[in-house]
């Protein structure tokens, strides 16, 4: 029987793994979000653009491959952005992110009224990775010339007094890719030095706690239980609140199948006198 | 012709790279606008990489459809697909591909309910396999797979909502691995990377790594 | 006809019948919008269908990913570059970016570029990657000093404090330092080096295990948005 277990059809696993996820989003319960500095962190940035004034700044450089993950947190931090009123500049230095960063503007700014042009400017998609990011260093104008309907960026309210990266109160990268540390903190943030915080996959939030340590990174929304936390903050929950039941569940299914792999597996060694 | 074929796109690689260093250390106007022209640059030959990778794709799928090979039917489904979304690309709308892209329109459609759906899907069934790798293979045999084995666990609870009704110190517990031990960790990996880059770059510089020119007559 | 078969009509009928209930009973509108959630779940659940088995709903639904992704990329290139900053800039369309003739520099090493596929005159394609690796090797060089080395250094070599923050510290620097040591090949692990490297392993083990847990958070997160689109977006049994 041992043997039997150990050599499970796979599919089993998937269809456990699938009700994990099922079952707590069909039957949903609370389960209290607790909040993490890095988290806390970039909602201090924010409010502090609100009572100072300023620009903030956001890039959406993922993809369709990590939505689930990261549109939650633009979302939130989106709607932050409009309801203290801090004016937006989106950009996309993704290829893939364009129309996700359209949708989540779009849907954040009529939430809470925010008009384009005077509160918020989405001025798209460009290639060419961390030289885009150069550009914008010298003179952001020069890299964005004009927004996604052709208007020119010296004609745009919010670009007024915006001639570099410099002059962003706020910087957030939201990465899914190498975006943060192979161009937006060596090409960017090292020699301007402006408050830069990032919104990532679970996958490289682990690579971002040196540059948090250093100061390199003002903040960290890592993975969907991130972007659980800002919505805890914001007080306005969201699908990645809604998530975080099913998230539990099903991580403890794949902890108990870990600890059954070994238990079956130290048995059957005892057994065959290894 | 070794001169046009070889030694002068070293000489180029060579000169370019030092007015990428030089252009970071002097302060002075032209330099910074010098590297604000450089930049530009490669902002618009990046842009014509793309197409390196697009005719790549294209003419694989078209062998295939040419030579009858195996599932070829399925590179005609992809050359199909690509004709009938750059149709609507060039489409844009009504407008044409000599206006701003539209907002709208066909093309938006296709990458909301085709490729944002694909994609989305196509990472999330790593999750499946994830768990069956980690149910048959993950065995703390050793002291080393042991460390491995708890420090996962530790954060799977601890980062979930669920860790801290089950204790509170799991949540903190993991906080604390991921702000110092791995911290420590990756901070090496990051050092022994940035000298590998540093190391590679210089010798791209000087001529010595020529791969990126491809080819013979290297 | 085989188990597979009959199973994969079944999938077919059910799916075809789910929808044209989910129509008929106004759950799902009938316009574009509810023949995009249509086509969206269709193809989601193409894709999941390969944890079954491979099968050709799959390689239908990959193939046709394929296709799309690389013309919307074709797009995304066009549209903000290639048409907006070159062609629009030329042809004094553009709205504020003023046309410029040393921007036939950059279009003509990109042109040149193209030409790696030819087998006769690839070897002009070699000036714009010479160009594109040297610029970028170039500009490499000083920041990955400043912003990787110099910057991860310093928070390494804090001074330390007979506090909790202090005794982080020490652990960050005894980190930081028996991992660079293991990684370091041309010195035998052995003796004090051995031992020093065994505890940069312990470090290493830490950080993958945290590493894998963040993994699985993340493929988790991908699957509960997948599930919640078919379950909300497509089937209407949540909010």
């Amino acid at each position: 029987m041992k043997a039997g277990l150990l050599n499970l059809d796979r599919r089993i696993i998937f269809l456990c793994v699938f009700l994990g996820v099922a079952i707590p989003l069909l039957v949903p319960f609370a389960l209290p979000v607790r909040i993490t500095e890095p988290v806390r962190a970039i909602h201090a940035q924010i409010e502090r653009v609100a009572e100072q004034g300023g620009v903030v700044l956001m890039s959406f450089d993922y993809g369709p491959g990590s939505e689930a993950e990261v549109q939650p947190m633009a979302k939130a931090v989106l709607r932050h952005c409009f309801k203290r009123k801090v004016k937006v500049v989106a950009i996309c230095l993704w290829p893939d992110a364009p129309g996700l960063a359209q949708a989540a503007i779009e849907l954040a700014a009529g939430e809470f009224g925010a008009r384009y042009g005077q509160d918020y400017v989405y001025m798209g998609y460009k290639p060419g990775a961390y030289s885009v990011v150069l550009n914008m260093g010298q003179e952001f104008k020069s890299a964005f010339p004009q927004d996604t309907r052709g208007t020119p960026a010296d004609s745009l309210e919010v670009l007024k007094g915006v001639g570099a990266l410099s002059d962003f109160s706020f910087v957030f990268d939201l990465a899914a890719g190498n975006s943060i540390d192979q161009w937006w903190i060596p090409y960017g943030q090292e020699k301007y030095k402006f408050a830069l915080g990032v919104g990532c996959t679970a996958v490289m939030a682990p690579d971002m706690f040196p540059f948090l340590q250093s100061g390199q990174l003002a903040g960290l929304i890592g993975g969907l239980a991130g972007a659980a936390e800002y919505e805890a903050l914001l007080g306005i929950p969201g699908s990645a609140t809604a998530g975080m039941q099913a998230q539990s569940i099903t991580h403890l299914v794949i902890i108990a199948f870990i600890l059954l792999g070994n238990l079956l597996y130290f048995l059957s060694r005892r057994r065959g006198g290894g | 012709m070794l001169f046009l074929r070889r030694t002068l796109p070293l000489s180029l690689a060579l000169i370019f790279g030092l007015l990428g260093i030089a252009t970071y250390y002097i302060p002075h106007q032209a330099s910074q606008d010098l590297e604000k022209a450089l930049a530009l640059w490669l902002r618009i030959v990046s842009a014509f990489a793309f197409f390196l990778g697009l005719f790549s794709l294209l003419n694989f799928h078209w062998r295939r459809i040419r030579q009858q090979q195996a599932g070829w039917g399925y590179s005609l489904v992809t050359y199909l697909s690509f004709a009938l979304t750059a149709f609507f690309v060039l489409y844009n709308d009504g407008q044409g591909p000599f206006e701003p892209q539209a907002e709208a329109g066909g093309y938006q459609w296709l990458y909301q309910y085709v490729q944002v759906p694909c994609g989305s899907t196509m990472f999330s069934i790593l999750a499946f396999f994830i768990a069956s790798a980690a149910y048959r293979t993950f065995r703390a045999r050793t002291s080393e797979a042991t460390i491995l084995l708890v420090a996962a666990v530790v954060v799977m609870l601890g980062r979930v909502p669920l860790g801290a009704l089950i204790s509170d110190y799991l949540p903190l517990a993991a906080e604390w691995l991921m702000d110092v031990p791995n911290l420590a960790a990756k901070r090496a990996i990051l050092l022994g990377v940035s000298l590998g880059a540093i190391a590679t770059s210089l010798r791209i510089i000087f001529g010595i790594e020529r791969s990126y020119l491809g080819g013979e007559e290297k | 006809m085989s188990r597979d078969r009959v199973l994969f009509v079944g999938f077919v009928l059910a799916f075809v019948l789910l929808n044209a209930i989910l129509l008929v009973t106004g759950k799902l509108s009938a316009n574009w919008t509810g023949l995009g959630v249509i086509t969206a779940a269709g193809f989601s659940l193409a894709l999941y269908s390969f944890l079954y088995q491979d099968n050709p709903l799959f390689k239908f639904a990959e193939h046709v990913y394929v296709g799309v992704a690389a013309a919307y990329t074709f797009g995304q290139v066009w549209f903000p570059t290639l048409y907006s900053e070159l062609i629009a800039s030329f042809a004094g369309q553009a709205n504020g970016a003023p046309a410029s003739a040393w921007l036939a520099a950059p279009a003509l090493l990109g042109l040149l570029m193209m030409t790696r596929v030819s087998r006769r005159w690839g070897w002009l394609s070699r000036y714009a990657f010479a160009f594109v690796v040297g610029l970028g090797a170039g500009l490499t060089i000083p920041r990955t000093i400043s912003a990787f080395l110099l910057s991860q250094i310093e928070p390494t070599i804090r001074p330390l404090s007979w506090s909790i923050e202090g005794f982080n510290l020490l652990i960050i620097l005894i980190g930081v330092v028996s991992v660079l040591i293991y990684f370091f090949f041309s010195v035998e692990h052995t003796g004090v080096v051995g031992r020093v490297s065994r505890v940069g392993i312990w470090f290493l083990m830490v950080s993958f295990g945290a590493s894998f847990g963040y993994t699985i958070m993340a493929r988790l997160s991908l699957l509960i948005g997948r599930v919640s689109f078919l379950l909300s977006d497509w089937l209407h049994l949540i909010d």
